[in-house]
């Protein structure tokens, strides 16, 4: 053999500590991953929900009508958002762990860290999307509706006092530009959900375990001051209990502060500030939960 | 100071198991040294220690004991992790993806971009012969073809050592043949490789020394050469020799003081020489047979 001739190859350029790209690729592998998937489908039916919702309707009136889909909607793109962030989050990196596929990610030049940031901004971008489309795909849903009631209203003859009333009551149940609020508000929400998960996953290696044990959390998580009420009134309220207290009300999001949402949908004012306070909370606790996932995901042997 | 490529010493990795204090040494103080340029194979039975080794020195795991280093950076250095490709055991890389996108996926982990990135995938592709198959997902490619690709992955930020996990396992003659060329190739590049097998004979041709693992420990290392040759055997091979010609042999043979033939009779090709054999005539026939369309 040549053995001589065989010059070693030189050494690998630095690497830098941290890096913005590599969590971005990792996101967007996890979008196209997750698009490839078909979620998107669920768009459709979501359109076709609101089809059926906006044109089959029992309603007695125009206004209630207009609220009805205006709930439906809502309802439609809460749940989408915390179940698909979830579901999608519980699936994606146990799936990689079990095929090995995380072995040739975590063996290039990748922290673990910027892993998991990459994997839960990839399904919050995915999120991200399909709510902006929801929320047009109902506003123009709404106003079409919305459009239509009035036309009829006014076409239908009576005094001018009267349609002016009924005018003002379909506009108030109506469109409103608060709604992206309420759409906000769950994509905040399913942010604070998939972080949950990406903890519990780090440490639980099965799927199921992760999806169940996050539902329950989202579901504690909106009970939360009753179910803290309740263990006081029920308790000594001992030292110990309270310690217990304290670690549950960290540990546990309080999902009951992103319900305002309800309140815009059905027809409330934002209270000014609201909105930027929510952002705050949800990367405090984007922080705590991703910053425990990592030490739990660390020292993971595989 | 001359640097190893890989540096192992007395490592020992031990797995709690269940409940309890049960527990499975895997390695129990194992020590080697792989030297830059050298390809170097671990060889052993399943469930002796391979891939624990080979995860220790990747920084996936860490060691109970002792400490493993790659071209002098401790293991758990992530700038170690630019130095090394890795194809894991029986890897699956995303189904949705294509080849291309794939090598390019990896390659952006690298920090290679743009048209850099571009000219790399396309080399990647034609030097594991994925060319034709770069546009298609890998859920629908074999199993060779993913070991294939997945030797590309690892090329991808040109490191200097390739770590390789039962890069033949399960795959069939031909393409276990076509990744131990691609291993030559590699050598001829100047790449290390540390490569582990539980089939002797599929690494035997492509290692420059080989260390044999049995439960956890090191029993034998060197050149591959020096350890199987029986030494004081000598084997010779004739093509269309007559019958005086052996006659003759025989009696030279015969006339020298404690020498004897062992063994005379027809070498046996390999099961799967003959298997190579077949399929490289069967694909010779058919490119003729399609000269021959073209030109008709
Ligand atoms: N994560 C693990 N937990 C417990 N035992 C393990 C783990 N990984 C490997 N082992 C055990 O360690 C031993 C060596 O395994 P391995 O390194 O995979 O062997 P090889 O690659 O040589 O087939 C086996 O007995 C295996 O059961
Ligand atoms: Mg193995």
């Amino acid at each position: 053999m040549s053995d001589e001739a065989i010059t070693p190859r030189a050494p690998g350029k630095k690497i830098p500590i941290f890096s913005v790209t590599r969590v971005w690729t990792i996101a967007m592998s996890t979008v196209t991953q997750l698009v490839r998937m078909k979620t998107f489908y669920f768009l459709l039916a979501f359109a076709l929900l609101l089809l059926v919702v906006g044109n089959v309707s029992f309603a007695s009136s125009p206004a209630q009508a207009l609220s009805t889909l205006k709930k439906v909607s809502f309802g439609a793109i809460d749940l989408f958002a915390w179940l698909f962030a979830i579901v999608a989050t519980a699936l994606l990196i146990p799936r990689d762990i079990e095929d090995r596929t995380l072995y040739t990610i975590l063996s290039k030049p990748v922290r673990r860290g910027e892993y998991l940031l990459g994997k839960l901004a990839g399904v919050l971008v995915v999120i991200g999307v399909s709510l902006a489309v929801m929320f047009v795909i109902c506003s123009i849903m709404i106003i079409w509706k919305q459009v239509g009631y009035m036309a009829d209203e006014q076409a239908g003859g009576g005094r001018k006092e009267d349609i002016a009333a009924s005018l003002a009551l379909i506009a108030k149940n109506g469109f409103r530009i608060e709604l992206a609020a309420a759409a906000y508000a769950s994509f905040l929400k399913a942010a604070v959900v998939a972080a949950v998960t990406i903890l519990l996953s780090t440490f639980a290696s099965s799927s199921l375990f992760t999806i169940i044990i996050s539902i329950l959390v989202f579901l504690v998580g909106h009970a939360h001051s009753m179910a803290t009420d309740y263990w006081l009134r029920v308790t000594d309220n001992s030292m110990a209990v309270l310690m217990v207290l304290k670690i549950f009300k960290i540990v546990i999001p309080n999902f009951q502060l992103f319900s305002f949402s309800e309140g815009i949908v059905t027809g409330a004012a934002l209270a000014p500030g609201v909105l930027w306070q929510m952002t705050w909370l949800t990367a405090g606790y984007l922080v705590v939960f991703i910053f425990i996932s990592l030490i739990a995901f660390v020292d993971k042997e595989f | 100071m001359s640097e190893h490529a890989v540096e192992v010493n007395n490592l020992t990795k031990v797995f709690r198991t269940g409940i309890g204090n049960q527990y499975v040494v895997a390695v129990d103080n194992l020590s080697f040294r792989v030297e830059a340029g050298e390809v170097y194979g671990l060889i052993g039975p399943n469930g002796s220690g391979k891939s624990t080794t080979m995860k220790v020195v990747l920084g996936l795991m860490a060691a109970s004991k002792g400490e493993a280093k790659v071209f002098g950076l401790d293991s758990g250095d992530i700038r170690a992790r630019s130095e090394i490709g890795f194809l894991p055991e029986n890897p699956y890389f995303y189904k949705h993806l294509t080849g291309a996108e794939t090598l390019k996926f990896y390659g952006k982990l690298c920090g290679i971009r743009g048209k850099k990135l571009k000219a790399r995938v396309a080399e990647l592709l034609e030097i594991v012969g994925l060319e034709d198959a770069a546009r298609r997902r890998l859920g629908g490619y074999s199993k060779g073809m993913l070991q294939r690709i997945g030797l590309a992955q690892s090329l991808v930020q040109n490191p200097r050592l390739v770590i390789l996990d039962e890069p033949t396992a399960g795959v069939d003659p031909v393409g276990s043949r076509e990744i131990r060329d691609l291993i030559l190739r590699l050598k001829e590049e100047g790449y290390t490789v540390f490569l582990c097998s539980h089939l002797l004979e599929q690494v035997q041709e492509v290692c420059d020394r080989v260390g044999i693992i049995f439960e956890g420990r090191m029993r034998r290392e060197g050149k591959l050469e020096e350890l199987i040759k029986i030494e004081k055997q000598t084997a010779m091979t004739l093509e269309n020799a007559s019958p005086e010609l052996l006659a003759k042999i025989e009696g030279l043979v015969a006339s020298e003081e404690g020498a004897a033939i062992v063994e005379t009779g027809h070498p046996r090709t390999t099961l799967e020489r003959l298997f190579i054999q077949i399929a490289e005539r069967r694909s010779k026939e058919k490119a003729s047979a399609e000269k021959k369309e073209e030109a008709s």
